[in-house]
């Protein structure tokens, strides 16, 4: 009769090496991960046929963008770096390569652990279970010093997905104030930087900075998991930007 | 001590008749959708909704809550000695999603618990009239992310069936691929938070790689982890060429076996079993009464599944098992999941065996309930999921929706009270109840 112990052994190890390794791809980072590039000048059918308006005829707002895939047609790829979280959504707005944020490993002083809450202000589900995919024997956050924690008074970073509602503003607050200085805040997805596709509709913010002072922005919808590790490293200052 | 509690409230006013469930209520009262589960037929009864259906949907999606808030189950009042109430939510780890329980207990009984949702309502169904399909296809798919695919293919029908435009017959085939392979990573995901409630920590961890290599495999196929696009024009490239469909086939095998393999080791575990069996039942009558769908209702007992009662190409060519359980635990949901894994591995096997040759006959959509008004119905990883969308020109003029979630938010409530509050996330996890399908 097999253990699991048996069947553990007999999977051996499927642990990512990013980020001492580069994530792989379709795998770690699938097509639609990396945010896309123009493959010449924009044109007016770019900028008309993106359904969000990220696209402008200076670049591409990678922080809006949904990668709906829509501007493939239009001169567009998927090739934008893996690495692409941002001090700002205006770091976003880029139509090449992100560049590193500066001062973004605002929590480097805490060493080599981060503990983590998670808070959904309006999310569709897809960005809660991408942070949560950390803990899988994949990602293994916790080989990073990374920790999910129950408490905000146990936290040093606030994770946020989704849109903000009208009835989150309130609670999302509380638990920014809950959490003991230090601390740092990520925005995971389109949702919390721009509104994503919900951008400007009645009773929604559009952007989380509104609300709670945000460190990082992490851009994609949702952003693969590998992402969402790089921003927590980005903050304890050991990115593969930071390398 | 037990105290002495009285119920002051009356749940049975939300009586329906025996064997004849509430599946849909339109929030317009437009029309309502029943299921016969007894003949295994549905129904639409257009006009005004009757007054027992209107009365349903008055007293639970009305609210009584302060805000932007409403309750997602009818709550029945209890008061007694030593009773009060505790607000579990709208954060709380436990449940990644913001939503608030209200539990009424005295200190360890559940004695009542109404689950309130409406924080993150993000106000989608407005949103869309006047929006292009393709347009409103974004946002429908971002309604719950998890179960996006059969949002889009109910979504996509009902409007083709309002247009009355015939679809390509590689599409409709595409469509079932995406639900099919979510709906495994579905089932797998639950059982891996079962898992983790129970503490079955490898058991857990194992279960989590399996559903990660779910989204991985959806990730080569679409391009996408969760499929976002894949079903809509203009979306990313789909791997479903011979190639790219026989190696998704021989990927399938081995998650296939891996999910065979780690079942059996869930099986072995009675420490698991024990705390699912008898975890959070719903009798039959109860989930019939409450109107429940997908896994909950056929771990009931009750063999519905809208795959084999309301087929649509291309289920209406393939060979579709329906599992069904008779106790209506946790446990019986969650058998009816692990079988519901195997079934669709075999459904995609056909699928991608008998996939349609190029330039077959595009299929026509159904009929339109009337003139610019589609219906789309397909079964969802959590159940029945209803599409009802009107047409303008090219663009939306309104879209309503019945999802699995708002159908089992009461059952599950109902099947709370009289448990312990440690049951909570055993129970929780075996409905596959999601907060943004019914904050939409």
């Amino acid at each position: 009769m097999p253990s699991w112990i048996q069947q553990a052994a007999h999977r051996g190890i499927l642990t990512s090496r990013y980020p001492r390794v580069a994530a792989s791809e379709p795998d770690e980072i699938p097509l639609t991960a990396r945010g896309p590039l123009p493959t010449g000048p924009i044109g007016p059918a770019a900028v008309d046929g993106c359904p969000v308006g990220a696209i402008s005829p200076s670049g591409v707002d990678q922080g809006r963008c949904v990668r709906c895939a829509r501007c493939l047609a239009t001169g567009f790829r998927f090739g934008a770096p893996i690495e692409m979280a941002g001090t700002s959504p205006a770091s976003l707005r880029t139509s090449t390569v992100a560049p590193a944020p500066s001062g973004a490993g605002s929590l480097a002083e805490l060493g080599r652990s981060l503990h983590v809450f998670l808070v959904d202000v309006g999310s569709c589900n897809a960005c809660n279970l991408e942070v949560l995919a950390l803990a899988n024997p994949f990602y293994d956050a916790s080989r990073l010093g990374i920790f999910f924690t129950n408490s905000p008074r146990h936290a040093d970073v606030l994770l946020v997905v989704g849109v903000p509602t009208a009835a989150m503003i309130e609670p999302v607050r509380r638990a920014y104030e809950a959490i003991p200085a230090p601390k740092a805040v990520v925005a995971i997805g389109a949702c919390p930087i721009s509104g994503g596709v919900f951008r400007g509709q009645p009773g929604l913010r559009s952007s989380l900075d509104e609300l709670v002072p945000v460190d990082l922005f992490v851009p994609g919808c949702p952003p693969a998991p590998t992402q969402i590790l790089d921003a927590l490293l980005t903050l304890a200052g050991r990115g593969r930007r930071e390398r | 001590m037990s105290p002495v509690v009285r119920r002051v409230g009356a749940a049975d006013r939300f009586d329906l008749t025996p064997d004849r469930a509430l599946a849909y209520a339109a929030p317009d009262g437009a029309f309502a959708l029943y299921n016969d589960y007894t003949e295994n037929a549905s129904w639409l009864v257009p006009g005004a909704a009757s007054g027992s259906v209107s009365e349903i949907a008055a007293n639970w999606l009305g609210g009584g809550d302060d805000g932007p808030t409403r309750r997602l189950a009818p709550r029945e009042a209890v008061e007694g000695y030593g009773t009060f109430t505790f607000p579990y939510g709208p954060i709380s780890m436990g449940v990644p999603e913001s939503g608030r329980f209200d539990v009424v207990t005295y200190g360890e009984r559940v004695l009542e618990l109404t689950p309130v949702g409406g924080y993150k309502s993000r106000r989608i169904l407005p949103s869309l009239a006047g929006a292009t399909l393709a347009d409103a296809a974004l946002r429908v798919e971002r309604l719950a992310g998890n179960v996006s695919a059969s949002h889009v293919a109910a979504f996509l029908a009902a409007a083709e069936s309002a247009e009355g435009v015939a679809v390509p017959t590689s599409e409709l085939w595409t469509r079932a691929v995406a639900q099919e392979l979510q709906r495994v990573y579905n089932h797998v995901h639950l059982l891996a938070r079962i898992a983790e409630a129970a503490n079955q920590n490898v058991g857990a961890a194992q279960s989590h790689a399996l559903a990660e290599e779910l989204l991985r495999l959806q990730g080569r196929v679409f391009g996408h982890r969760w499929s976002f696009g894949a079903l809509l024009p203009g979306g990313p490239p789909r791997r479903l060429d011979g190639p790219g469909r026989r190696s998704l086939a021989e990927d399938l095998r081995r998650r296939r076996e891996e999910f065979e393999e780690l079942w059996e080791l869930f099986l072995d575990s009675r420490t698991f079993i024990d705390r699912i069996q008898g975890t959070c039942p719903v009798p039959r009558e109860a989930a019939v009464r409450w109107g429940a769908v997908g896994p909950t209702l056929r771990a009931c007992g009750v063999p519905w599944d809208d795959r084999l009662r309301v087929p649509v190409a291309p289920y209406t060519d393939l060979f579709v098992p329906l599992p069904v359980e008779r106790d209506g635990d946790a446990l019986a949901r969650l058998l009816v999941r692990v079988q519901e894994v195997r079934a669709s591995l075999l459904l995609l096997e056909q699928l991608l065996d008998r996939w349609p040759a190029p330039g077959e006959a595009p299929q026509p959509a159904a009929p339109p309930v009337d003139p610019g008004r589609g219906l789309g119905r397909v079964e969802g990883p959590s159940g029945d999921l209803v599409y009802d969308v009107r047409v303008a020109g090219s663009r939306i003029a309104a879209v309503g929706v019945r999802t699995p979630s708002d159908a089992n938010w009461p059952v599950f409530a109902s099947g709370m009270r009289g448990a312990v509050f440690t049951d909570f996330h055993f129970a929780l996890e075996s409905f596959g109840l999601v907060f943004a399908e019914t904050d939409r």
